[in-house]
């Protein structure tokens, strides 16, 4: 009976300590990355300027008839490839970011990454 | 209400007259327009464009201009399928008209002129009259297309169009920058 109660004893230990390691990891492995559109619309990014945290993601979607793309101004780092009506892509902010629609290249948005 | 309408269109088409050029097709004074007639304009408009973008793209070889030719070109043809798919639904066939008529005419002598030049000149030329038509599409689009349809939805496709019309305008312009210098 004696080595029963032991072998429940250290069960449950074991099981609480499972559970508080668990719980501690969970905290730091899941940061909350959000997710925001940006529409293309009426030949504009709108908005035209989006700040977000590092991690986050960024969809564009066309709501124009016309063709655009999303790409990065500066050295061309990413770009979308054209979208057609209706069509959208997504980015994971990493860093600051000027882009344009090469297509039509007076069409400018900014992304600013925290 | 009755009296704004025929002054909007007064106003309307003065401002056209003293804005665009006076050999356009929109600068005629105050055309009536039905709503078929004003698809058979606005498709009419889109296609000449289309068309000085494939001499472009013809005799061109600038990078500048042959990219705009062709966004030009993809663009005022989703137009005319968004006007076409509307009228199919509308049950409307375009109908010919004397502004129409104008707009296609004036349009074969500018194709004769472009096609007449070639280098620089031809690229300078194309462009100036990019920037030029563009002034002339927005304000006959917003003048006189927009005020003269009765049609919502015609109305809503018209005042939809008319961003596009100014960023070609502006990219337009960029693009004659460089070749003013």
């Amino acid at each position: 009976m004696k080595n029963y109660k032991a072998l429940m004893r250290n069960h449950l230990y074991l099981l609480f300590s499972l559970l508080f390691i668990g719980g501690c990891t969970n905290k730091t492995e899941t940061p909350v990355h959000k997710v925001y559109t940006v529409e293309i619309r009426q030949m504009q990014f709108q908005p035209a300027e989006l700040t977000v945290q590092k991690g986050d993601t960024v969809i564009w979607i066309n709501r124009d008839i016309v063709q655009h793309d999303v790409t990065e101004e500066k050295s061309k780092a990413w770009t979308s490839s054209p979208l057609s009506a209706g069509q959208s892509w997504k980015l994971v902010a990493s860093e600051n970011a000027d882009y344009y629609c090469s297509i039509h290249q007076v069409m400018k948005g900014k992304l600013l990454v925290q | 209400m009755k009296c704004i309408k025929p002054l909007a269109k007064w106003a309307g088409a003065a401002i056209l007259y003293t804005m665009v050029m006076p050999s356009s097709a929109f600068s005629q004074e105050k055309p009536d327009l039905s709503d078929p007639e004003i698809a058979s304009v606005a498709v009419a408009a889109n296609q000449i464009d289309i068309n000085y973008a494939e001499i472009a793209k013809e005799k061109s070889k600038n990078a500048d201009i042959l990219e705009f030719a062709q966004t030009m070109a993809n663009d005022h043809k989703a137009v005319i399928a968004q006007a076409v798919a509307l009228v199919t639904k509308l049950g409307v066939t375009p109908k010919d008209n004397a502004v129409t008529q104008k707009l296609q005419g004036d349009a074969e002598k500018t194709k004769k002129m472009l096609r007449s030049k070639s280098g620089a000149a031809f690229n300078k030329a194309y462009i100036d009259n990019e920037v030029a038509y563009h002034k002339a599409v927005i304000s006959a689009v917003e003048d006189l297309l927009i005020p003269e349809s009765d049609n919502k939805e015609l109305k809503e496709l018209l005042q939809n169009v008319v961003p596009a019309l100014k960023t070609h305008l502006m990219h337009a312009e960029m693009v004659q920058k460089k070749f003013s210098k």
